[in-house]
C-alpha cells in the first residue's frame, strides 16, 4: 500500500485537471445537507469532504431513474460521459458494489449500466464524522473505503492522503505526479488516528450488531410482528426511492412516431401492483407483505444469493421516513 | 466489445392468427427468431404498447414460433387487435428448460387447465419428438367448458398416437359432451403412472395448480418430481429487475418451471 499527499493548496489544481477528462462531481455542504454538485471552474470551489454522505443516493450516476435501453426496430449503441465522482462515501460504493454484481458480473451484461461504469471513476474519501443515521458498521462495512473504488483520500491536516485501488486510478496519481508528494509515516498515523476515531463513533453509535442468523430470524416473524412495524408507514416511498441499493426496475415502451423506446425506469416493491399480473393474482397484496418484503430481498435474498446484504447503512431510508421509522430498530427486534 | 442487448426484442411478423376459445388465440409467427428449449419462456411485444412474458406453445423443433395467449390486461388486449401481417417483438428465451434427460425411459404425467395448456403443448411436442425416448405419456386437461378447450382441432389427431394417452374434463358440460364432467382433480382420482419415478408436470390457474399439487403429493409423486410453471408479474426476464421473485428464487432466472420441492415452504406460491 503506498500513499500519496497532495497538499491543501493543489486540491482545485487536480481537480480542475480531472475536469479537462470528463465532468467532475464534489460534494459541496448547504445548511445541514451535503450535495454532489458539477465541478465548474469559474465558480467557488468549497468542496466539504468530512461530513457524511451526500442527501441523495449516487445511483444516478450508474443508473439513471429513467433511461432508454433499447430502440426499434433498430437498436443504437448506448453512450455515457466520463465522469469523476470525487469525495463519495463507502456507504455509497456498496450500491456500486451491488451494481456491478447485478448489471455487471451477472449475465446477460446490462450494456448501459457497463458502459456508465466504464467510463466514471470513483473516488471515494473517508467518512470521519458518522452520524445518529449511519450503520455501515452494522453491514459489514467501514467508514472508509476498502474496496470497489478507484482511488480513495483521508482528508488530513496537511491535505488528502490517496491511496489507489485499481490501475485506473494509479494512472490517475502517474498522470499528476507533479501534485502529489509522497506520503510520510506521520500522514499514516494521522490517517490511522481518523479511522480508528470514526470506527469507534459507529459503534458508539450502533453498540449492537445484528444477530448472526438474521436470515431465519426474518423467515420466522409472525403477522403481528409484520404489521406492527410497519403500522406508522405512510407509503410515501422516501425510504426506497433514497436507497443506494435498490435496484428494482421496471421497463415500458413508449412509441415514438413509427419506432418506439423502450425505456427502464426505477421501481419499488412497496407500490400495490408491483407483483400483480395480467390476471389479477398478487402475492403481496397487503402492504405488510410489501414492507416485510424489503427486509428479506436486503438482509436474506440477496446475502443467500451473493453473501453481503444489500443495504450500506447510510440511514438515508431512516432520514427521509416521514413517519421515522428505522431499519435497525426492526432488525434488532428479531 | 459492445454487450449483445438484452432488452432488445426482434421484430417479426405474425404469420397466422387462430382463436382457439372465445378469449385464447395461438399466434403463430413468421419463422423462429430465437432457439428455445421446451419450459423456456419468451418476452412478446406488442409494438408501442409493451412486452408479457409467454411460454410458446410450438415446438422447439419447429419452422415457427407460437404462442397461445388469453386475453387478460393491457398487452394482450392490444396483441387481440393486431392482424395476420402485423408485427411484434420476442426477446428470450429465458428461463430453463424441462429436464428432458432426466425423462427418458420415463412414464410423463401431464397436467394442464384452460389456458395453462399452451407450455405444455410445446413440452408435448419436444417429447413426441423422441417419444420413443419415453414409456407413455399421459395428458389430463380440464377447461370451464367444452367450448374453453384449447387445441380442439388438434387433440383427436394426438389421442391416436401410440403411447399417448389423453383425458380431458369439463367444469360445466352441455349437450355434445360426451366426457368427463367436473375440476381437473376428478380425472386424478386414478393415477396410472408409477408415482415413485415418474415426473409430474403441471400448469394452469393458481387455484388449479394448488388443488393439483395436493393431489399429486397425495398420490405419491416425489416432490422433486412435480414440475409446477410459475405465474409471476416479470419485466426484465434476465433475473435484474427483482419483480418476480418468489422467496429466494427469480422465476424468470430459476424457472419459469420449479418443482414442489423449491417452492412448497413458501406461503401461498401459487398466487
Amino acid at each position: 500500500m503506498k500513499l500519496y499527499l497532495l497538499p491543501s493548496d493543489k486540491i482545485l489544481d487536480f481537480v480542475a485537471k480531472l475536469s479537462e477528462d470528463g465532468l467532475v462531481f464534489y460534494p459541496v455542504s448547504e445548511d445541514d445537507k451535503t450535495h454532489l454538485v458539477k465541478f465548474d471552474k469559474d465558480k467557488e470551489f468549497e468542496p466539504d469532504f468530512e461530513k457524511v454522505r451526500t442527501a441523495e443516493n449516487i445511483k444516478h450516476f450508474l443508473f439513471p431513474s429513467r433511461a432508454v435501453v433499447a430502440k426499434f426496430p433498430k437498436d443504437t449503441a448506448v453512450k455515457a460521459k466520463k465522469q469523476y465522482l470525487f469525495g463519495i462515501k463507502n456507504c455509497d460504493l456498496r450500491g456500486v458494489d451491488i451494481y456491478d454484481r447485478v448489471f455487471l458480473n451477472a449475465e446477460p451484461v446490462d450494456p448501459l449500466y457497463k458502459k456508465k461504469r466504464e467510463n466514471t471513476i470513483l473516488i471515494s474519501a473517508d467518512c470521519p464524522e458518522p452520524e445518529d443515521c449511519c450503520f455501515c458498521n452494522l453491514v459489514g462495512l467501514n467508514p472508509y473505503a476498502e474496496a470497489v473504488c478507484d482511488l480513495n483520500f483521508t482528508k488530513i491536516d496537511s491535505g488528502l492522503l490517496f491511496e489507489a485501488f485499481t490501475k485506473k486510478g494509479e494512472k490517475i496519481i502517474d498522470d499528476n505526479s507533479a501534485l502529489f508528494k509522497e506520503a510520510t509515516k506521520e500522514d499514516e498515523k494521522e490517517r490511522s488516528r481518523i479511522r480508528k476515531n470514526a470506527v469507534k463513533k459507529l459503534n458508539k453509535i450502533n453498540e449492537k450488531p445484528f444477530k448472526e442468523d438474521l436470515a431465519e430470524r426474518l423467515e420466522k416473524v409472525d403477522e403481528k410482528f409484520k404489521h406492527e412495524i410497519r403500522e406508522d408507514c405512510v407509503e410515501c416511498f422516501a425510504c426506497l426511492h433514497a436507497c443506494p441499493t435498490c435496484y428494482c426496475f421496471l421497463l415500458s415502451d413508449y412509441k415514438k412516431g413509427k419506432e418506439f423506446e423502450r425505456v427502464r425506469t426505477w421501481d419499488v416493491c412497496y407500490y400495490a401492483a408491483y407483483a400483480r399480473v395480467g390476471g389479477g393474482a398478487n402475492p403481496r397484496s397487503s402492504l405488510d407483505e410489501r414492507f416485510w418484503n424489503r427486509f428479506l430481498c436486503k438482509f436474506d435474498y440477496f446475502k443467500a444469493y451473493e453473501g453481503i446484504y444489500s443495504c450500506s447503512g447510510c440511514g438515508r431510508c431512516y432520514r427521509g421516513c416521514s413517519a421515522k421509522i428505522d431499519i435497525r430498530e426492526i432488525l434488532w427486534k428479531l | 466489445m459492445e454487450a449483445v442487448n438484452p432488452y432488445y426484442s426482434i421484430p417479426v411478423k405474425i404469420k397466422k392468427i387462430i382463436p382457439e376459445t372465445s378469449n385464447i388465440t395461438t399466434f403463430i409467427l413468421d419463422g423462429m427468431p430465437i432457439q428455445f428449449e421446451a419450459g423456456q419462456f419468451a418476452e412478446l411485444t406488442v409494438p408501442g404498447v409493451g412486452e408479457a412474458p409467454f411460454t410458446p406453445s410450438s415446438s422447439p423443433h419447429g419452422d415457427d414460433l407460437e404462442f397461445t395467449i388469453m386475453k387478460v390486461g393491457r398487452v394482450t388486449s392490444a396483441l387481440f387487435e393486431l392482424k395476420e401481417g402485423d408485427q411484434v417483438g420476442v426477446r428470450g428465451p429465458f428461463g430453463k428448460p424441462y429436464p428432458l434427460k432426466e425423462f427418458k425411459g420415463k412414464e410423463i404425467f401431464i397436467v394442464g387447465g384452460g389456458v395453462g395448456f399452451a407450455p405444455l403443448r410445446s413440452l408435448f411436442l419436444a417429447l413426441l419428438h423422441n417419444i420413443k425416448d419415453y414409456k407413455k405419456i399421459y395428458i389430463r386437461y380440464g377447461a370451464r367448458t367444452p367450448n374453453d378447450i384449447v387445441y380442439k382441432h388438434l387433440i383427436p389427431e394426438w389421442e391416436k398416437i401410440d403411447g399417448v394417452d389423453i383425458l380431458l374434463t369439463v367444469d360445466v358440460g352441455d349437450d355434445s359432451w360426451q366426457g368427463k364432467v367436473g375440476v381437473v382433480t376428478v380425472i386424478l382420482d386414478e393415477i396410472p403412472v408409477d408415482v415413485a419415478s415418474s415426473p409430474a408436470i403441471v400448469c394452469g390457474p393458481p387455484l388449479m395448480m394448488k388443488f393439483v399439487t395436493q393431489r399429486l403429493v397425495e398420490a405419491g409423486f416425489k416432490h422433486s418430481n412435480i414440475y409446477l410453471s410459475m405465474e409471476k408479474n416479470m419485466s426484465c426476464g434476465i433475473g435484474k429487475c427483482n419483480h418476480c421473485r418468489v422467496g429466494k428464487f427469480y422465476v424468470c432466472k430459476d424457472g419459469p418451471v420449479l418443482t414442489w420441492e423449491d417452492v412448497k415452504d413458501i406461503e401461498e406460491p401459487f398466487l
